[in-house]
């Protein structure tokens, strides 16, 4: 055939292509569909009578009423998070006498007879171990408690059905029902809630809900809103009702945190996401009863090792940094000294100070070294007695103790409410940064994600340490 | 230090009333300077030669000075540019009426392709929301090569009608025919197939939108005079204004083509009654329409309410033996016939 003809051919194609117009396509799609359904409706028979639907029925009526369908649903969720804070703790204090009290001193008594220079030592032992074990130490239980739980409610079938509950009020900031499922895996950690917003198939909202994840308190924040809600909110009522206060406050921030996170999706939402594509849909699956140990197992290792392994990889360097900027001088200064003081300005500003935004820096892999950090920053630059050393983090066992130290390095109930505040709006650490970049494989958006909850972060800080002032 | 806290807080808000000032949307400095930076001669002449094109499909015919006062541009632009166009001989006058010549007419129906084809691409492929289609479009028609334009109409599988309806017209400048009346014109009885909905002017066009009318719907004139037009369409009820529904084109259908008469929404389906669907509404576009197809959302399918919502929104469906929840907007966009 000529090249010609061919053309000609070509061109009719085209022609004829556009004149059988847009519907072409979709009937063709159809006809397939109704073809398909009718051969399954010929070949296969069904068993009508079908009883294991009824029970599925049953509970679907009950989770989703509306008498019983929210307060199922919140029982549940205190359920799991009381279970993996307070289930937490003896696991937690285990890890941390083995790992800190006793391979700690045993690693550096180890260094020093095998002839390590106190600083090889010091950078090793004090650094990089003392940071990746206080992460294994505050890190690994809580989320080997939590994962398996939610893991479990997931392959029971529940988890869909909270999101067909909770879809309404997602709907109205324009994020999607399942946003409630990856907010609440946030509660446990971040990283893990972003990579479980794979579950939402529509971009638009899979975007929201990993740009807002991290307003979710998670729980290596926990630990610190409780010790000062302890310390600084317990104080200011009777003592009577100083747990009731605390508690009320650590709760109050996760709320204000839900909040948030609804004000940044429907901002979001409405601003820079509009034009991505968005869909829904929601499958409710058939209730199962779990694989038990199966599921354990997966959510072991898929969710909880992975993430800690991800933490221990950014833990190691920080622990270098702190070790380093507090060994290391400029003039009479350490660095640590000198960025304390640089930065106790725009600290004050915000109603913190020097050693909290430095703790906040160099503690950006993991917040469950924020506290140690702090502890160890303020002694250092008051020169107060306490503590171990240069460079070394450490945590008191008495709560009075943490607060006497905290009390000498300036802290006032307004410092203590506005770290609660800067604890819960402020960037995420490096392993959620990490896995977001991972997620959405855009600069643009990891950088939205980081600078967003940290500018908000700062103006609220600002806010109330301002209003704390000409009011108090 | 000279450390206030309310001169804090006054600084803080009077920098973000400033940041507020410049990059407010639309009216922001910051906008209002990209706009005028932007403005050149290329986009009023591709808007005077819309206008033209419009008008003259209608048969009206227009002067320099019906261009001024239609165009929202500076007099001496607008002049400037129409000296400009006669220059390269895509206008001509005659007497005092301004007319486009072949080559006018040419360049016109591109900028057209352009927008309708671009309208077509923010239907199908973003999330952009309906009402803002057109006001993108308008600024991207101007911006669109004809490559551009070539590739983009080979992305969406070379589309005949924009999403409202209006034929885009191919690279050669061919447009498919709509024969049509306007929904003011029909007699009380009448039964047709929504063919058009005019995005011009655009207050009517929003409203029609708001009134969730969709494109490609049988409708049945139930009321017909100077105040309101009463109309039945997918077993629901509309009443408009006159004005309103003359930018609605209907194609009226013969008595022995309604077949399709009892044809309502998802929305409307009760708990225990159970119904056929007949298809998807050309309203469910892109993305949302593939997945609804994926899930079984097809012509012949049985589907009833298996759960409602403590919320009440969004219900379940009971659809080839699963359970989906679909939102309210979704599932205005099925039609189903009740058994």
């Amino acid at each position: 055939m000529s090249n010609k003809n061919i053309k000609n051919i070509l061109a009719l194609a085209k022609e004829l292509r556009w004149q059988i117009g847009d519907d072409y396509h979709d009937n063709l799609t159809e006809s397939i569909y109704a073809d398909a359904s009718k051969i399954v409706e010929d070949a296969v028979t069904k068993d009508k009578g079908k009883s294991k639907f009824r029970l599925d029925t049953k509970i679907d009526k009950i989770v989703t009423s509306k008498i019983w369908g929210f307060p199922i649903m919140l029982f549940i969720l205190g359920v799991v998070l009381w279970l993996t804070i307070i289930g937490a703790n003896y696991p937690s204090s285990l890890l941390a006498e083995l790992l800190l009290d006793n391979i700690h001193p045993f690693l550096k008594n180890l260094g020093t007879s095998i002839g390590f220079p106190w600083w090889l030592n010091g950078f090793l032992f004090d650094g990089v171990y003392l940071a990746v074990a206080w992460v294994i130490a505050v890190m690994l239980p809580p989320m080997a408690i939590f994962f398996p739980l939610f893991t479990l409610l997931e392959d029971f079938g529940y988890l869909p059905r909270v999101a067909f509950n909770m879809d309404a009020l997602f709907k109205k900031s324009g994020a999607h029902g399942k946003q409630a499922l990856t907010m609440s895996m946030g509660f446990g950690c971040n990283a893990a809630g972003v990579v479980a917003t794979r579950i939402i198939d529509s971009p638009r909202e899979r975007l929201i809900a990993i740009i807002t994840n991290n307003f979710s308190l998670c729980n290596g924040r926990w630990p610190t809103q409780i010790l000062l809600a302890t310390i600084f909110i317990g104080a200011v009522v009777p003592k009577t009702y100083s747990s009731f206060a605390s508690l009320s406050a650590v709760i109050g921030i996760a709320v204000l945190g839900i909040f948030f996170m609804f004000f940044f999706s429907w901002a979001l939402s409405k601003t820079v996401l509009k034009g991505e594509v968005s869909t829904f849909n929601l499958e409710l699956p058939p209730y199962r009863p779990p694989v038990f140990w199966k599921t354990i197992y997966t959510s072991l290792i898929d969710r909880t090792l992975i993430v800690l392994w991800r933490a221990i990889l950014f833990a190691a360097p920080a622990g270098a940094v702190i070790w380093l900027i507090s060994h290391i001088y400029i003039g009479t200064e350490s660095i640590a000294s000198w960025t304390v003081h640089s930065l106790d300005g725009f600290g004050f500003l915000l109603g913190l100070n020097g050693v909290i935004l430095l703790a906040y820096i160099v503690a950006i892999p993991a917040n469950e070294i924020v506290i140690p950090t702090i502890l160890m920053l303020t002694v250092l630059v008051t020169g107060i007695s306490g503590g171990e050393g240069a460079g070394v983090m450490f945590e008191l066992d008495s709560v009075t103790g943490t607060a006497d130290i905290l009390r000498a390095g300036g802290w006032t109930l307004l410092t203590a409410v506005n770290v609660m505040l800067f604890s819960l709006l402020h960037n995420p650490c490096s392993t959620t940064i990490y896995t977001i970049y991972k997620e959405t494989n855009s600069m643009k958006w990891t950088l939205i994600a980081s600078i967003l909850p940290l500018v908000a972060g700062f103006i609220v800080c600002f806010l109330v340490a301002q209003i704390w002032r000409i009011l108090v | 230090m000279n450390y206030n806290p309310y001169i804090a807080l006054l600084l803080f808000f009077g920098i973000s009333l400033i940041l507020f000032l410049v990059f407010r949307p639309k009216k922001g400095l910051f906008f209002l300077f990209k706009k005028t930076y932007k403005l050149n001669h290329k986009i009023a002449i591709e808007d005077i030669l819309k206008l033209l094109y419009h008008n003259q499909t209608n048969n009206n015919s227009l002067t320099a000075n019906d261009i001024t006062n239609n165009l929202n541009y500076s007099n001496s632009l607008i002049i400037d540019s129409i000296e400009k166009m006669m220059d390269s001989d895509l206008i001509s006058l005659e007497g005092d009426t301004v007319k486009l010549t072949n080559s006018g007419n040419e360049y016109s129906l591109r900028i057209i392709r352009a927008h309708r084809l671009w309208e077509k691409y923010l239907s199908e492929k973003t999330g952009f929301h309906h009402k803002e289609w057109h006001e993108i479009a308008e600024k991207k028609e101007h911006e669109l090569t004809v490559e551009d334009t070539n590739k983009l109409s080979v992305l969406l599988g070379n589309p005949k009608f924009d999403p409202h309806g209006d034929p885009i017209p191919t690279s050669t400048g061919k447009m498919a025919l709509k024969k049509g009346t306007p929904l003011s014109n029909l007699k009380v009885g009448s039964v047709g197939r929504i063919i058009l909905i005019e995005d011009n002017p655009e207050i009517i066009y929003k409203q029609i939108l708001a009134e969730n009318i969709h494109i490609n719907s049988i409708v049945r004139v139930i009321e017909n005079n100077t105040t309101r037009i009463v109309f039945h369409s997918e077993g629901e009820k509309f009443v408009l204004a006159p004005i309103v529904a003359g930018n609605i084109t209907i194609s009226v259908l013969e008595k022995k083509e309604i077949d399709e008469e009892n044809i309502t929404r998802l929305v409307s389906l009760k708990e225990n009654e159970t119904a056929t669907i007949i298809g998807l509404s050309k309203e469910s576009r892109g993305e949302n329409r593939r997945r609804l197809l994926d899930l079984g959302f097809v012509k012949g399918a049985t589907i009833q309410i298996d759960l409602l919502n403590p919320l009440g929104d969004p219900k379940a469906f009971l659809i080839k033996g699963t359970s989906i929840a679909l939102r309210k907007k979704q599932a205005s966009k099925i039609l189903i016939k009740k058994d």
